[in-house]
């Protein structure tokens, strides 16, 4: 996510009206992208964020306006030559049927006239990336695949011939939410290798909020509301659409953007290795692994001892804890040691982040 | 005489009128598939064609190709031949005119439903990736609709090989000749076995064209579509 505040693609004072319609679908938009990061396109229905993401690449031609792809004037050139330096993903994948899946992802590298053995290392090396073992993958045709897999292979497609932009349209919507989640997880890990600039439009806010490191909500009419990183769209709506948009789910999906690594954790003891000086201590097993607490101030009670990883996040920590009806988490590193305890209370009278006194 | 007798000793004449017969249906069929072919892929528009002048244009002529074309099918066969014939004379340019004339819409309608049946995912990724309408045509989209397109060239053959037969009215080649002489003087020697010959031949025709289709459905077909 690293964020160099260079524009990779912009928009300035696109507008689109469609022939014989009235008002316009989107109006006077300036947007940029910073190169290597993520862009959440979010909306309520036929607010123009479709029609924004298909005038990056020229599918739908803007009637007004420029397009900037990294600083170069894109808006009159080639549609064609345009289209396959953007990667191009879409809800429905489109994989055509007749191709294998090697010669699905080896579209845009054959047009560009590519010799054989670098479009099969190619092949190989984005199969392995979107986790699909290529001897067993590569000669099968889409048809055999699942839904998931076929997105992946959508992905890598879109990924072919490493271009600097991705424009994803609802890539994941599709998709049963148990596939979807693991999709977005392994996706969010896949941008951490490539650092591709990516638009992304969705209509699921949980999504954005994941996903991106900008929203960008759009209003009724094509108009941008807001564009802005998703913490700011949570907690400083800039208007009241945005607002009520957000709606009144912002405070708890706020929680699954603050990493429990980024926390002031309450520090613990291992039982018997210091005094009971007010913080929490716990036994261990032989591996030093938390097995119960053995003291906790101020209370008798001896809730069960329950984890979560120090990469999850707020969220997971209060699912954790409804989940066991306790009202103190154990944050756990990659060994399983304890790192430091979540209170219940802690929630709601504040998180302190780490650096913040 | 009896049938097979007959048959015996007129083989080496049947098998000359069945080779007319075939190849008259191939090259009516080969020609207006051409016709079918080029006028559907040219006038093909879906929901992704952008608006142009054009479209309303191709759209037009495409409906308007289809309407001439079936009503062509239903001008009855001895007619048509007998119209063709002040223009085109006798013998095998009228017939096959004909012919193609009657296998145009059974394989238009076929290659604009084909056309038509291509998933719009399919056609926006591949535009989204940067391929040309050119491109798109003969890489996606003839390849996805080519199952339809076949079944349609098929339904004209069969349409076709019967009708073949009234090109014996003009003097053009085939079994039709063939018949209609034994038809004129049925009641005399042999000329029901002439006429009945003559039929069957065209059954066997049909068998042939059959096993043909077989063989080029099981090879033309991309592998990720076969059923």
């Amino acid at each position: 996510m690293s964020d160099s505040g260079k524009p990779m693609i912009a928009l300035e004072g696109i507008s689109k009206t469609y022939p014989k319609a009235a008002a316009p679908a989107v109006q006077e938009l300036n947007l940029e992208v910073p190169e290597g990061t993520i862009s959440m396109f979010i909306g309520p229905s036929g607010c123009g964020k479709t029609t924004t993401l298909k005038m990056m690449n020229r599918l739908i031609e803007p009637t007004t306006g420029r397009i900037l792809l990294d600083g170069e004037d894109v808006t009159t050139v080639n549609a064609d030559e345009l289209r396959r330096r953007i990667g191009y993903v879409i809800q429905q994948v489109g994989l055509f049927p007749h191709f294998t899946i090697a010669d699905n992802i080896a579209v845009v590298p054959k047009i560009l006239g590519w010799d054989r053995n670098r479009i099969t290392a190619r092949v190989d090396e984005l199969l392995h990336l979107v986790g699909l073992e290529p001897k067993d993958y590569r000669d099968r045709y889409p048809r055999q695949l699942s839904g998931g897999q076929q997105q992946r292979i959508g992905v890598a497609r879109g990924l072919a011939a490493d271009p600097s932009v991705m424009l994803m349209d609802e890539p994941f919507g599709a998709i049963d939410p148990i596939t979807r989640d693991r999709l977005q997880d392994e996706f969010l890990e896949l941008q951490q290798q490539i650092a591709k600039t990516i638009c992304f439009v969705t209509h699921d806010l949980s999504e954005a909020v994941k996903l991106g490191d900008r929203i960008a909500v759009f209003g009724p009419g094509g108009t941008l509301q807001q564009y802005d990183t998703p913490d700011n769209v949570l907690t400083h709506p800039a208007n009241e659409f945005v607002g009520e948009f957000v709606g009144s789910g912002a405070a708890v999906r706020r929680l699954s953007l603050l990493e429990l690594s980024r926390l002031e954790l309450q520090s613990v003891g291992l039982d018997g290795t210091g005094e009971r000086n007010g913080a929490p201590t716990y036994e261990a097993d032989a591996e030093g692994r938390p097995v119960r607490w053995a003291y906790l101030p101020g209370t008798q009670a001896r809730p069960k001892l329950v984890t979560v990883p120090h990469t999850g996040t707020v969220y997971d920590a209060v699912d954790v804890m409804l989940d066991s009806q306790t009202e103190l988490v154990g944050v756990v590193d990659g060994e399983q040691r304890l790192q430091g305890a979540l209170w219940w209370k802690d929630l709601v009278e504040g998180l302190k982040t780490k650096g913040q006194a | 005489m009896d049938f097979f007798t007959y048959v015996g000793s007129e083989l080496d004449e049947l098998v000359f009128y069945g080779q007319q017969h075939f190849l008259l249906v191939a090259i009516a069929v080969g020609i207006a598939g051409a016709i079918s072919l080029a006028a559907g892929m040219l006038l093909h528009t879906n929901r992704l064609t952008p608006d142009s002048w054009s479209k309303p244009l191709r759209i037009g002529s495409r409906e308007g190709l289809l309407v001439a074309s079936s009503a062509a099918l239903t001008i009855p066969s001895l007619a048509l031949f007998g119209l063709l014939q002040p223009v085109l004379g006798l013998g095998a340019t009228p017939s096959l005119t004909a012919l193609a004339i009657y296998s145009i819409y059974p394989i238009l309608r076929n290659v604009v439903a084909g056309l038509s049946s291509v998933d719009d995912a399919v056609l926006e990724s591949a535009r989204g990736m940067g391929m040309g309408p050119v491109r798109r045509m003969l890489s996606i989209q003839l390849p996805l609709a080519w199952p339809v397109i076949l079944s349609g060239i098929r339904v004209a053959v069969l349409i076709i090989i019967g009708i073949a037969v009234v090109a014996g009215a003009i003097n053009g080649p085939g079994f039709g000749s063939s018949l209609f002489l034994g038809l004129q003087r049925l009641g005399s020697v042999n000329s029901f076995n002439q006429v009945l010959a003559a039929t069957l031949g065209c059954l066997v025709v049909a068998a042939v064209y059959e096993l043909v289709f077989w063989a080029v459905q099981r090879f033309t077909t991309p592998r990720g579509i076969r059923v």
